[in-house]
């Protein structure tokens, strides 16, 4: 079996039938129902979590309620300001969304549905949109289109400017679409990869193959820890970047 | 690979529909709960820290105020002390005073009187001595009527008297 085959069958999504809507098709996949189980993880548990008064459950709300309460505190109103708290679902939600899907890679049989760049594009896509919403909505249609180029810049530089601006705005949403992208499937190709070393040893010369084994394993073991780092880290990465920008758009100066 | 960096348009539609849902459904079942526990929690303790400062507040002002009066209370009770221990000291002075002249007058009155009982007493003596003297010059000169004794007895007489008179002298000095 080639590297390149096993990588496919790990990493690249499954389509497993195609739901033709009009001139659109739509995949139903191993990556959807992987945020499937996210959204129904999210419908179902968490407000059972937050809603219970259960004793055996006060553990998880407090760690819900903690990291709320740092997203509240720590990313949300010192970006956004004071209005922020109107945004706090959506960013609780991209916080836990995210973080979900990457920690469902970890499982076995699962799949890593933030490692597909058609839903981190997505997600981008809804933090460009966020962006856009929440300047106009702070600051109108005109003046946030005005103040798209930072204050203090002479005039004549306007028409060059306000094109490399929007051109600004789009890379940082691409920027924030591959960033997450390539941090969840870096490590699952490293991990491929020394997990593949022990094969590879092990076709040169039996022997090898069994020294190799547990170096390999420990490396395994080390790299599936840092992606567990990684999944929380990255998902706390793109909520931060996307209150930072949406904070800019919101308060041009 | 191709497909690794190919983006599924129809996957990125799934992804979309299904977090705005996320969002809008979330926001209303479980972050704006959890918020606003989370704000009631945070209001309440905020106020218990305001009600316990006031408290704290409160409780410094009385126990200033309790200080202060309570050194006026103190200066009072010493100023009070004060004014009664001078009073006592007056009080003794005027006791001893009176006392001592107390003591001045019956001493002076027992003096008198040790005097005058001294003077009767004299003169009772001297009475009865005088009397004795002649009584037994009586009866001397009854039974003993011979020259030569009754030159002694003369003699005798006289000398008693002298003593007599000696007494008296002192007495009357």
């Amino acid at each position: 079996m080639e590297l390149k085959e096993i990588l496919e069958h790990h990493i690249v999504d499954h389509v497993w039938a195609w739901q033709t809507l009009g001139p659109l098709e739509f995949p139903v996949s191993k990556h959807l129902l992987m945020m499937g189980i996210a959204a129904l993880i999210l419908l179902a548990v968490f407000p059972l979590i937050i809603r219970s008064r259960s004793l055996a459950l006060a553990p998880f709300r407090a760690m819900i309620e903690i990291v709320v309460v740092f997203l509240r505190d720590e990313v949300v109103v010192p970006n956004l300001g004071r209005k922020g708290a109107a945004y706090m679902g959506y960013f609780c939600t991209l916080f836990f969304f995210i973080l979900i899907m990457n920690l469902l890679g970890m499982v076995p049989f699962g799949a890593t549905a933030t490692g597909n760049l058609a839903v981190t594009a997505a997600l981008a896509l809804t933090t460009f949109a966020l962006v856009n919403f929440a300047g106009i909505r702070e600051q109108g249609l005109f003046s946030y289109l005005a103040h798209i180029v930072p204050k203090g810049v002479p005039f004549w530089l306007y028409p060059l400017l306000f094109p490399i601006e929007l051109i600004g705005l789009l890379t940082k949403t691409f920027a924030l679409c591959i960033r997450l992208f390539a941090n969840m499937i870096a490590g699952h190709i490293v991990i491929l990869a020394f997990v593949s070393f022990i094969f590879i040893f092990g076709a040169l010369n039996t022997a090898l193959g069994l020294g190799v084994a547990p170096v390999s394993v420990a490396l395994v073991l080390f790299i599936l820890l840092l992606e567990l780092f990684v999944a929380f880290l990255q998902a706390y990465v793109f909520t931060f970047l996307t209150a930072i920008f949406t904070g800019a758009a919101m308060h041009p100066h | 690979m191709e497909a690794l960096i190919k983006p599924e348009f129809g996957l990125a539609f799934w992804t979309i529909t299904c977090f705005v849902l996320l969002v809008f459904l979330l926001s209303k079942t479980a972050w704006k709960p959890l918020l606003k526990a989370v704000e009631d929690r945070e209001n309440a303790l905020r106020r218990d820290r305001e009600a316990a400062e006031n408290a704290r507040v409160e409780a410094e002002k009385i126990k200033n105020e309790l200080e202060i009066k309570f050194a006026e209370l103190k200066a009072e009770l010493s100023r009070r002390l004060d004014a009664a221990r001078a009073e006592g000291e007056k009080e003794k002075e005027v006791i001893v005073e009176e006392a001592r002249r107390s003591a001045a007058l019956i001493v002076a009155a027992a003096k008198i009187e040790i005097d005058s009982q001294k003077n009767e007493a004299v003169r009772e003596l001297r009475e009865k001595v005088v009397g004795l003297a002649l009584a037994v010059s009586e009866k001397l000169l009854e039974k003993h009527l011979d020259p030569k004794a009754n030159s002694q007895l003369v003699a005798r007489a006289i000398d008693d008297l002298e003593k007599a008179d000696k007494f008296l002298n002192l007495s009357e000095n």
